[in-house]
């Protein structure tokens, strides 16, 4: 036993140390490479008003979406679930997608906003049509989310067939999760909203492994798995709604992470959570990092980057799995 | 004392009547089985008993209290119950899944985690990841888990399902040795008539009524047998094979039997 806790101590180590490195990383990178040790004013400037900023809102983004992941797969007992699926991005997708369409982003925080309200909305909905008799079961809140997520799409879609070609660009950039235009106006709030939702999350990290055991076996070690399934479910729409307002839609981090974070450190939520929460921001700093590096002055979005970079790593964990 | 009392339960699922009448009691340091065709109610029983379903009428007792008015911690710290379904594709490791069962206690656990996985043969595999064990090895560690949880009744739900006749002497014995190391009540819903001869105390269901109860020698007859399970012709013959076969595999760890 002490052997397990010393080898997931090493893994959150490592993981931790390997965060930090990246974060030096895409601060450093980009068009123009910066020197740490030789800062002149402008410099200074480009550190403080872009690249911070920039690289706090995908460490923000990343680990909120890792966490949402971890804690969506463990209360729906399902691997494939993430943020995505259940809708909360479409309906965030939607709202902001009108908002940059129709020319109401021309006021401060009006997208952002957008978002996290259609993000929460969705969610209230999603819980409202999740809730059957015997109260919020895991198979009748996928189903919800999984309909509803669908439906709001095909809204989305043909929002976009009719809109307007600037706007319609600028929607399509959004949703692929384009760090480019991020500043430190929206960082508190996002700030405040993700970690609301993580702690949330910690406090039911109980209730979350136990969950992942089923309702009966949940119920047997002293837990209501309604109550339960209610708080995770609004830590992670929280946390969803925050990621998506702060920097549009990323997918596959919050499938992803929370896989990688398992293999290597185990299942229990208490470490699966919180390394969880590390490693998807380390993964977007890293997209993020490449994404305005490669192709520079042209800037790929992140959360393009970011699948293109974890869906092999992805398919190489399910074929070590295969072979052991 | 008695830990479990079933006083005149009734349950219904819909507007039909599904559980009658049901009325017994467990005292510490029992082992109780609950047979009978499927259908019969088993299952619903031990539902009723682990409060996850509420009686239509009639009471279900843990301790002398009503088991739903005991809040989440306190009812996990009278009563563990393992449905008989488990997850196949839990993601834990063995220790991970058996440091669960300390959830309820706050610190102050029956048993470690290394010491109920010793007690059931797993102490070599606390980093195995569960869906790598085999069925009778995974359902052994839950049990590990309900042990580290020191709840002072467990119900099990056809826990020797799926288990080849070594696993279900292996799992016999191990609740066998909690029940008298640790004074636990146990009662498990199973349909081996054989194995339910080597139990303290039989109930027998028949289409949501008990139709005997008592010691497996007086329930278990040719005649209740045939009633509960609507055969035809006498069955002494596989009785007596089914009572022979397992008291004999029951013996070399167990002296009850």
């Amino acid at each position: 036993m002490k052997r397990h806790h010393s080898s997931t101590a090493l893994v959150s180590a490592s993981l931790c140390a390997a965060a930090c490195c990246l974060i030096i990383m895409s601060v450093a990178s980009g068009p123009r490479l910066l020197n740490p040790f030789s800062m002149d004013m402008e410099t200074c400037r480009t550190l403080l008003a872009i690249r911070l900023p920039r690289t706090v809102v995908a460490l923000l983004m990343g680990a909120a979406l890792g966490a949402s992941g971890a804690i969506l797969q463990g209360i729906f007992r399902n691997p494939l679930a993430d943020p995505y699926v259940l809708g909360i991005s479409s309906g965030a997708s939607l709202a902001a997608s009108f908002g940059l369409m129709l020319g109401i982003s021309v006021f401060p925080l009006s997208v952002p906003i957008l978002a996290f309200s259609g993000a929460i909305a969705t969610g209230a909905a999603v819980v409202v049509l999740g809730h059957g008799w015997r109260g919020l079961k895991p198979e009748r809140l996928l189903l919800a989310g999984v309909g509803l997520g669908f439906l709001l799409s095909a809204v989305l879609m043909l929002v976009m067939t009719v809109a307007v070609d600037d706007g319609l660009k600028r929607a399509i950039l959004w949703m692929s999760g384009d760090l480019s235009m991020v500043d430190w106006e929206l960082v508190p709030v996002g700030f405040l909203f993700i970690m609301t939702g993580f702690a949330l999350a910690m406090t039911r990290r109980k209730g979350l492994n136990a969950l992942t055991l089923g309702d009966d076996i949940a119920h047997s070690l002293g837990f209501n798995p309604v109550r339960e399934r209610f708080f995770l479910f609004v830590a992670a729409s929280l946390m969803t709604a925050a990621a998506v307002s702060l920097g549009g839609v990323v997918g596959f981090i919050g499938l992803v992470i929370p896989h990688v974070v398992r293999r290597h450190a185990g299942s229990d939520a208490a470490i699966v959570l919180p390394l969880s929460v590390v490693g998807g921001g380390a993964l977007l700093c890293l997209a993020d990092a490449i994404g305005r590096t490669v192709a520079a002055p042209l800037e790929l979005p992140a959360g393009v980057i970011a699948a293109l970079i974890g869906s092999p790593y992805f398919i190489f964990l399910l074929g070590q799995k295969k072979s052991n | 004392m008695t830990t479990l009392d079933f006083e005149n339960v009734a349950f219904s699922y819909s507007r039909d009547s599904f559980l009658e009448q049901i009325a017994f009691s467990v005292a510490a340091g029992e082992m109780v089985g609950l047979m009978g065709p499927n259908g019969a109610g088993k299952s619903t029983v031990l539902k009723l008993a682990a409060g996850l379903l509420a009686p239509k009428s009639g009471k279900v007792m843990i301790a002398q209290q009503a088991v739903r008015s005991y809040s989440g911690k306190e009812r996990a710290k009278q009563v563990a119950y393992l449905p008989q379904l488990l997850d196949l594709q839990a993601p834990f490791r063995v220790s991970e899944l058996v440091r669960m069962g300390s959830y309820p206690q706050n610190g102050s656990q029956a048993l470690t985690t290394e010491e109920a996985l010793h007690i059931v043969g797993l102490h070599g595999k606390a980093r195995t990841q569960l869906a790598e064990l085999s069925g009778g090895e995974r359902r052994r560690a839950y049990i590990a888990m309900t042990l580290v949880q020191g709840a002072k009744v467990m119900l099990l739900d056809e826990p020797l399902a799926s288990l080849d006749i070594r696993y279900q002497f292996d799992l016999y014995r191990i609740l066998k040795e909690i029940v008298r190391a640790k004074g636990v009540a146990v009662v498990m819903s199973l349909h081996d008539l054989g194995m339910g001869a080597l139990l303290d105390r039989v109930l027998l269901l028949k289409e949501g009524r008990m139709i005997a109860q008592g010691a497996p020698g007086s329930v278990l007859t040719d005649e209740t047998v045939r009633e509960a399970y609507d055969l035809n012709g006498p069955i002494n013959g596989y009785l007596a094979a089914n009572r022979g076969i397992c008291r004999a595999l029951a013996r070399p760890a167990s002296d009850n039997c």
